[in-house]
């Protein structure tokens, strides 16, 4: 429901990178990592893109959107990496489970919480 | 056409940057905060009373903060009870955020308590996005929302690690076994505690003290 700020957020993030590094040509795409964790409808995120840049340099500009995995790490046994999912239990949606797969203790969220701009897709034959 | 790299800050690192600022600004002043969250009418304002009057009774000072949309009712209650307390209305927002709740932690008087609750806005599905720097979190839903609210909001509960289930004397009336829910929990966050309370009545309050380290 927060999808609008959000989108902002990424166009000041973006807008306030490209009057330091401009590029010429027409930005195409815009690669965003978001964290599997975050509660974002991706629909209405690339909606509000598209609405938020109208007018702007980066009008037609298509949001695409990677999503980023959770990744956690275990302070008991030191384990770095990839969780269980509930589907994988019998669930009939996968929703990452927060605990060390390998001993089954508390871990801690090391990625899957991220929303950023990584790079741009820019057709240097347009203006 | 070609890709370029670039590295724009990550949107929630200031969100992430301001919750640290309170957590350090909470500790310093010797202040336990907890985020309340849950489900609309679930009851999370009478828990909070609830919660208040045991830890009043052990000698603790408690306040709130009471986040909504609109209006002062549940600042009216606590306020009532005899708590320090702040009305945050959020205007438009579903969800309080650390630089709102940063705010409110300016003018509170911190000095005044020991405990402070935070009640989010009502909604299980925004306020997961954002930490606000408490020292714990805690998910109120009730019997009376049905048996599935776990499985419709996953994610808030995969992440809370206190859940409340309330009103579970309206079990039978409603038809719904409060264990679907608990079961639902333990296999989205297996080290989550989770208690049945029925707010009303007083039952479990002291449960959930103890599941939240008070």
């Amino acid at each position: 429901m927060h999808e609008y700020s959000l989108a902002h957020a990424l166009l000041d993030g973006l807008t306030e990178h490209l009057r330091a590094h401009p590029v010429s040509g027409r930005v195409k795409a815009v690669h965003v990592r978001k964290g599997e964790l975050l509660v974002l409808s991706e629909e209405a995120l690339r909606e509000a893109w598209r609405i938020l840049t109208e007018g702007t340099s980066l009008a037609g500009s298509e949001l695409r959107i990677e999503p980023v995995p959770v990744a956690v790490r275990c302070p008991a046994c030191g384990y770095e990496g990839p969780v269980r999912y509930t589907d994988e239990e019998g669930w009939h949606f996968a929703v990452p489970v927060l605990a060390c797969p390998r001993c089954g203790g508390r871990a801690d969220v090391a990625a899957g919480r991220d929303l950023a701009i990584v790079a741009l897709s820019v057709d240097e034959d347009l203006p | 056409m070609h890709d370029i790299r670039v590295g724009t800050e990550d949107v929630f690192k200031r969100q992430l940057e301001l919750a640290a600022r309170n957590h350090k600004l909470l500790r310093e002043r010797g202040v336990r905060a907890f985020n309340v969250m849950g489900a609309i009418g679930s009851g999370k304002t009478l828990l909070i009373l609830r919660l208040a009057e045991r830890l009043r009774e052990k000698g603790l000072r408690v306040g709130a903060i009471a986040g909504d949309v609109a209006g002062d009712d549940d600042y009216q209650r606590f306020v009532g009870a005899g708590l320090v307390a702040a009305n945050l209305n959020t205007g438009d927002e579903c969800h309080l955020d650390a630089h709102r709740v940063g705010h409110a932690l300016e003018t509170f008087p911190l000095g005044e308590v020991d405990v402070l609750f935070i009640e989010n806005v009502g909604n299980l599905v925004c306020p997961a996005d954002f930490p606000l720097g408490t020292e714990g979190e805690l998910v109120v839903i009730s019997v009376t929302e049905g048996d599935d609210m776990v499985r419709k909001h996953p994610k808030i509960f995969a992440q809370t690690d206190v859940l409340a289930v309330n009103k579970v004397d309206l079990a039978g009336f409603v038809g719904v076994d409060p264990m679907a829910l608990v079961d639902d929990y333990r296999a989205l966050n297996p080290h989550g505690k989770v208690v049945l309370t029925d707010a009303k009545s007083g039952r479990g309050v002291d449960d959930l003290l103890a599941a939240l380290g008070l």
